[in-house]
């Protein structure tokens, strides 16, 4: 036992060199094109993960980061997590002027720790332990050494060299130190060259190293992060996890872990058994079966977030949420896989990382990427998938909370790679009607009926859902873009299903809507749909761009005008056509009546960066077209003449 | 300044024992107006209460569950049928008192978003020494299932856990089982507590409609507490009863053996009751909501018979005394503190002159000390500490830099106050426990300058305008009373705009755009974050089509003294267009009236007056005359003039000369004023959206 603690030390000794000499941090020593756009600069970094056995690991952390002024400070301060899973060694930390002199060092009495349970779990065991050394005369540099021990191998960090933004990295590197009976893969993004790898009598050492890496300023609409920066992630081929065993190695067997940790919790007391029967049976077509057992499930539970350790991956049983009617999405997810296996309907505990524009995703590594669990359910025809946390959406619509991205279905036999569908263009349709009359004052009173469809339909469908009609109310107070106005009356219809519609109606009162000055009447004839997207120009724009999500937005407005005006100045008709979309305004006058018609398609996709400038002024012209407006002149001054 | 004064929206009534005298007191407010309405707000509506529901853990019947919507609020996703609590003092074995608290609640869920009732936090306090604790929790949830009521108990055991904040706070939490729309639910527990100063406070309102909200305290003769309420609702019961009570207290020896003594005591039990109140909306333009809750508190006031007599809560100038005394307050400022003789040496930077001095030594302060807490009244670590650690909450860095001052031989004093956020103090009872935040008062030549030097993007004598709350204390021998006021900080923006033809015939432009103080705070933020680059990148991005930038440039970003100023030059373009219109605000203009809600409930409060002016000079571009100017308008929102809004315009010759002036002295609004106030700012929006008209000259 003595020998290897000792043989520890020595590794350790060898990884981390002597405590750095004063000047080591100098600022003075930063070459100059990593100060650009930067407000930290990374000088070493040297991260070693050592696997001892399946159930005990070890990340060694030493790092020194320069913080050039005052917006460096946010990455100054040490954050270190702990749970039932990983357990803090040891902290160190040292403090350095700008000519990497030391100033103090840590002491234990200063670390803070706090508990750090998430805004939306009722108890997890997650703690922090933080510290800081709060200098600010510019530079300076603070080293912080960390140990970390995980009970586990499934915990497996990637190496990120760069983690932020306006942050240059010096030097870093990241080993990996296992006995040569551990065995497991990497997948690298923006590393040249392959790790250098030693080998030892019974260990194997694998490291990477980054060096001068330029600060990145992020552009609008870039890719993920993982693509324009370094990093590398890491899975074990085998791996243990709180007296579970499992294997990284293929998705399949990814999914055979869950399957193990699932095993024996689909148990539903008699009651609900019975209720299931009840009202199932009666049903022929399965469709209606998983869609009653569905909103069955939505009215009768809730969510509620509990994790403690393991709890973190493996659902409570179905008994818990039969008995609390609560459950997180993976309680959930598994109540309802209960309920259909109890009703003869097959269904797949999915997991899935959720969140709108979750892009990144790798198809080909088999780790854990994901961190929350739907349902999906396979039919004859088509496949039914159900969000369980939420208790208001339609059965077989995934918002755009889930949809368009990778997700691993787990079976009987184990995990399989899917892909949940995508709503296009065409779905995600938004439109709108207005009929509206000026008066003398400029006042305009609006009837409008939209029709929200597919992910246009999303916001709308949390707040009339989420909210009293009171409170609904109130939003749309505050949130209409008109100067002043009071809304008179308003109404909401959900059109339930797997591809869901909202259609709404608004009665409206706007004061000055219209601005009159003397004989003149200035109206914007785009009454509600008007873009706000402006871009700065950037002629040295770098990445590509990723735009999120396409629609279509179609609007018609028949304004009633008040009499004796004529026309002076008419917007002209708005075309315009683009790699990113398309759009039309035009504006017609007609026996004091204004007639508008609106249709812009907003697509999605990657372009690359040289894109960038045609997709400002794509923005810029629709943002000028909706703002266009028609000036009308009285009549008898007309008349006079100039 | 504004005579315009109100403050503290509070009514005490004091408790004296023995005399048992109710004293409804108003404090406070110059303004008649206001006064009224408090005046009407406050008092008991009912107190021969007729018939009283009662309320029974488990009483729950299939009728209770008929009610599908309830009449205070229709649009109610949950409703509070009950929340009853008390609090008794009992004798414990250390020899002295203990406060039980008791709370039963029960509620009825009408929807799921009424769901968040179920989630329960009871925080319990500890010092390390003593710690509450929370006894005999009970916890159901009824549903109707097939019209029988069936009942799911919380599991104590394994259910309700406990999250340790920090060390001073733990929570204990737990969630409601088998919660469905139409549950009912109930809940009942004690709280144990050896902190005597702690008796805990009633919210009558909360955000579900209460139709019942009890309170009862039996007080014994030998505590006063002083009793503070506050709010708009009335009391449905206000009652007291005296009665006589057995105490006994015991002390536990070493050895196992105790001492034990009994005595009776005069008690008198209070009861306040509300009926039917409804939850309080959050509006904007609101400091806290906390100053408008009902609510009932108590503080401490003094000790009695059969102990020896203590006043604990004491004038004014004793706090002061005592705070200055307190270690964890100002008991390091009366010594020599020779440790800092190098660093006052090293603030002052060869400073001479006691204005020279007292900037030096409040910049080296802000510029070297990171504030980690902008809301404490005390020290958490001492003096020498946070020198060492450059960091500390707002209190400790402000009275280190006292201590600097003073050691510079600077008057220097701390001021006491109480944030916005954290809502108004008394202006009489030094309760400190509503104070959360320490400055520094200093005299220089003569006059007086408030410093904090937490705030490191704020410059010398330049406050957060959440220290703006009224009244405040000066901790020195007299306690001297003062007030800072939101109407006295004004933020003040200017804008100039020229434009020209050139001699090729163009119109060019400059516009010169210098904005308030508080909004070149934020604004240097973001020039910190990013960079001016892309600051100006984004400023231009405000401008629309029609202009091209030539020149950009922001000024006074490094001297955090002044406010930042940005200026442009800039090609107006043109076409050949028939009718040119043009806004005179350009860019500039309010287009959003601040004010959307059509109702208002409570005062509107804003952070700081307004005086924001606009000039525009501009040459009628070549080729082209005037038809039409907007017409010239002034509003005001009272014959006071407390809002002013002007917009001036004419031409001469082949010039446009136009002024727009926006200025809000007050910062306070009355409900009974938003409707003018929402009307007033219409105007201003409407009038900023009007454009000039010029036509081309028919052909010569």
């Amino acid at each position: 036992m003595m020998k290897k603690l000792i043989g520890t030390l020595l590794v350790l000794a060898a990884c981390f060199p002597a405590k750095a000499g004063d000047g080591e941090y100098a600022a003075s020593k930063i070459s100059p094109a990593l100060l650009k756009n930067a407000h930290v600069v990374k000088r070493m970094e040297e991260i070693r993960y050592e696997v001892s056995s399946y159930n005990k690991t070890r990340l060694y952390k030493k790092y020194a980061i320069t913080v050039l002024d005052e917006a460096g400070n946010d990455f100054a301060n040490l954050f270190e997590h702990y749970d039932k899973l990983r357990t803090i060694k040891s902290i160190e930390g040292r403090l350095y002027d700008g000519n990497g002199k030391e100033l103090k060092s840590l002491k234990n009495k200063d670390v803070e720790d706090r508990s750090n349970i998430s805004g939306i779990s009722l108890m997890e065991d997650s703690r922090i332990k933080i510290h800081g050394f709060y200098y600010k005369v510019y530079p300076y540099t603070v080293e912080y050494e960390t140990v970390i021990e995980f009970n586990n191998t499934y915990m497996f960090y990637p190496w990120f060299p760069q983690p932020a933004e306006q942050y240059a990295v010096e030097k870093s590197s990241m080993s990996v130190v296992c006995p040569s009976w551990f065995t497991f893969q990497y997948k690298m993004f923006n590393y040249n060259g392959e790790p250098i790898v030693s080998e030892a009598k019974e260990e194997k050492t694998y490291k990477w190293q980054s060096a001068n890496l330029p600060a990145i300023l992020k552009e609008y609409a870039v890719p993920e992060w993982q693509e324009i920066t370094t990093c590398v992630f890491f899975k074990p081929d085998k791996f243990e996890f709180e007296g579970y065993k499992g294997s990284m190695s293929s998705w399949n067997e990814l999914g055979q872990f869950q399957v193990q940790l699932n095993q024996g919790r689909d148990k539903l007391p008699d009651n609900i058994k019975q209720k299931v029967h009840q009202l199932t049976d009666a049903i022929t077509d399965a469709n209606e079966k998983v869609r009653i057992l569905y909103e069955y499930m939505q009215q009768n539970t809730r969510y509620i977030s509990i994790q403690l350790g393991i709890g973190g991956l493996q659902p409570f049983e179905a008994s818990y949420v039969a008995k609390n009617a609560y459950g997180d999405c993976k309680a959930l997810s598994n109540y309802m896989y209960s309920l259909l296996k109890e009703a003869g309907i097959r269904s797949c505990y999915t997991q899935i990382k959720a969140g709108q524009g979750e892009y990144f995703f790798m198809p080909e590594f088999s780790t854990d990427q994901f961190d929350h669990i739907i349902l999906c359910v396979p039919m004859a025809k088509d496949t039914i998938w159900l969000e369980c946390t939420d208790q208001t959406l339609p059965a077989g619509y995934l918002s755009g909370f889930t949809n368009d991205r990778y997700a691993l279905l787990i079976d009987e036999s184990g995990g399989h790679l899917v892909h949940t569908p995508k709503y296009s263009l065409k779905e995600n349709l938004q439109s709108r009607n207005i009929y509206a009359i000026l008066d003398e004052e400029g006042a305009l009173q609006i009837k409008s009926t939209t029709q929200y469809g597919g992910l246009q339909q999303d916001n709308i469908h949390g707040l009339i859902n989420n909210l009293s009609k009171e409170k609904v109310k109130e939003v749309l107070h505050e949130q209409l873009d008109f100067a002043t106005y009071d809304i008179n009356s308003f109404n909401y219809k959900e059109e339930r299903g797997i591809l869901p519609t909202i259609k709404e109606t608004l009665d409206i009162a706007v004061s000055n809507y219209a601005t009159i000055t003397g004989k003149r009447l200035f109206i914007v004839p785009n009454v509600m749909t008007r873009n706000y997207r402006k871009l700065p120009p950037d002629a040295e724009r770098k990445y590509d761009l990723q735009l999120g999500f396409e629609y279509i937005d179609i609007d018609t407005v028949e304004i009633e005008l008040p009499k004796g005006y004529k026309t002076e100045s008419m917007p002209k008709d708005v075309v315009v056509e683009s790699k990113f979309g398309k759009y039309a305004a035009s504006v017609k006058l007609k026996d004091d009546k204004l007639f508008y018609f609106r249709r812009i398609e907003h697509y999605s996709g990657r372009y690359p960066a040289k894109d960038y400038a045609e997709l400002v002024t794509f923005y810029d012209a629709i943002y000028k077209a909706d703002r266009n407006k028609l000036v009308l002149v009285k009549n008898e001054e007309a008349k006079k003449g100039f | 300044m504004s005579d315009y004064t109100v403050k503290v929206l509070i009514i005490f009534c004091k408790i004296e024992e023995p005399k048992l005298i109710n004293l409804p007191q108003l404090i406070i407010m110059k303004r008649s107006k206001l006064l009224i309405l408090l005046c009407s707000i406050f008092f008991v509506t009912n107190s021969s209460a007729q018939k009283e529901p009662k309320f029974k853990f488990g009483s729950i019947t299939a009728a209770d569950f008929s009610t599908t919507t309830y009449e205070i609020d229709s649009s109610a996703s949950a409703v509070v049928l009950a929340d009853i609590g008390s609090t008794v003092f009992e004798g414990n074995n250390k020899s002295s008192f203990s406060l039980v608290f008791k709370n039963y609640r029960r509620a009825h869920i009408l929807n799921k978003n009424g769901y968040d009732i179920a989630n329960v936090e009871i925080p319990l306090y500890t010092n390390g020494d003593m710690e509450e604790e929370l006894q005999n929790l009970k916890a159901v949830t009824y549903n109707l299932e097939n019209g029988k009521v069936v009942e799911t108990k919380l599991e104590v055991k394994t259910a309700v856990f406990k999250d340790k904040i920090n060390k001073n706070l733990v929570i204990k939490k737990f969630t409601f089982p088998n919660i469905k729309a139409g549950s009912i639910i109930e809940f009942e527990y004690k709280v144990h507590s050896d902190y005597i100063f702690n008796l805990q406070p009633w919210d009558f309102q909360g955000q579900f409609p209460r139709l019942w909200s009890e309170y009862r305290v039996a007080m014994p003769a030998f505590y006063t507490y002083v009793t503070l309420a506050q709010g708009y609702q009335s009391f449905y019961i206000k009652d007291q009863k005296n009665t006589r009570t057995a105490f006994h207290l015991a002390e536990t020896r070493g050895t196992g053996a105790s001492d034990k003594a009994s005595f009776d005591a005069n008690v008198t039990d209070y009861r306040w009751v509300m009926k039917d109140v409804p939850p309080l909306k959050t509006e904007s333009y609101t400091s806290t909501i906390r100053n408008h809750i009902a609510r009932i508190e108590f503080q401490l006031q003094s000790i009695g018979e059969p102990f020896t007599y203590q006043n604990v809560m004491n004038s004014w100038p004793v706090v002061a005394k005592d705070l200055l005394e307190d270690e964890d307050f100002g008991a390091q400022l009366k010594k020599d503190n020779s440790w800092l003789k190098d660093e006052v040496a090293i603030a002052l930077k060869g400073a001479t002159s006691p204005m020279e001095k007292v900037k030096n030594i409040y910049a080296w302060v802000r510029d070297n000390f990171t504030c980690t807490n902008h809301s404490r009244r005390y020290l958490e670590q001492s003096l020498k500490n946070v020198l060492k650690s450059r960091k500390g909450n707002e209190a400790e860095i402000n009275l280190l830099l006292i201590a600097l001052l003073r050691r510079a031989d600077i008057q220097a004093d701390p001021v006491m106050l109480s944030t916005r956020s954290n809502g108004f103090i008394h202006a009489v009872y030094p309760l400190l426990g509503r104070f959360n935040y320490v400055i520094c008062l200093t005299m220089i030549d003569g006059k007086q300058v408030y410093l904090d030097a937490s705030e490191s993007d704020m410059g010398f004598g330049k406050l957060n305008y959440e220290c703006f709350n009224g009244n405040a204390r000066v901790i020195n021998k007299d306690a001297t009373p003062i007030t800072l006021y939101s109407e006295s900080i004004k933020e003040i923006k200017n804008t100039t705009v020229f434009i020209i033809n050139n001699e090729e015939g163009k119109s060019i432009g400059s516009m010169t755009k210098v904005s308030g103080y508080y909004e070149s705070v934020g604004m240097r933020n973001k020039i910190k974050e990013k960079g001016k680059d892309e600051f100006l990148k984004d400023f231009k991005k405000g401008f629309n089509t029609n202009f091209d930038i030539t020149t950009s440039r922001v000024d006074s970003v490094a001297n955090i003294e002044e406010p930042i100023g940005v200026y442009v030059e800039f090609d107006v373009k043109s076409g050949d267009e028939d009718i040119i219109y043009m806004n005179p605000m350009l860019m500039d203009g309010i287009k959003e009236n601040p004010f959307k809600s059509a109702q208002r409930f409570y005062p509107v409060e804003m952070p700081y007056a307004i005086d924001e002016t606009y000039n525009m000079q501009m040459e009628i571009p070549k080729g082209y005359v005037l038809d039409e100017l907007p017409k010239q308008s002034v509003v005001k929102f009272n014959e006071e003039g407390d809002a002013v809004f002007e917009y001036r315009i004419s031409s001469y010759e082949s010039n446009i000369m136009f002024r727009s002036r926006l200025l809000v002295k007050r910062t306070i609004f009355l409900p009974e004023e938003y409707e003018n106030l929402r009307e007033f700012f219409n105007l201003v929006v409407k009038k900023h959206n009007e454009q000039i008209v010029f036509k081309k000259k028919s052909n010569p």
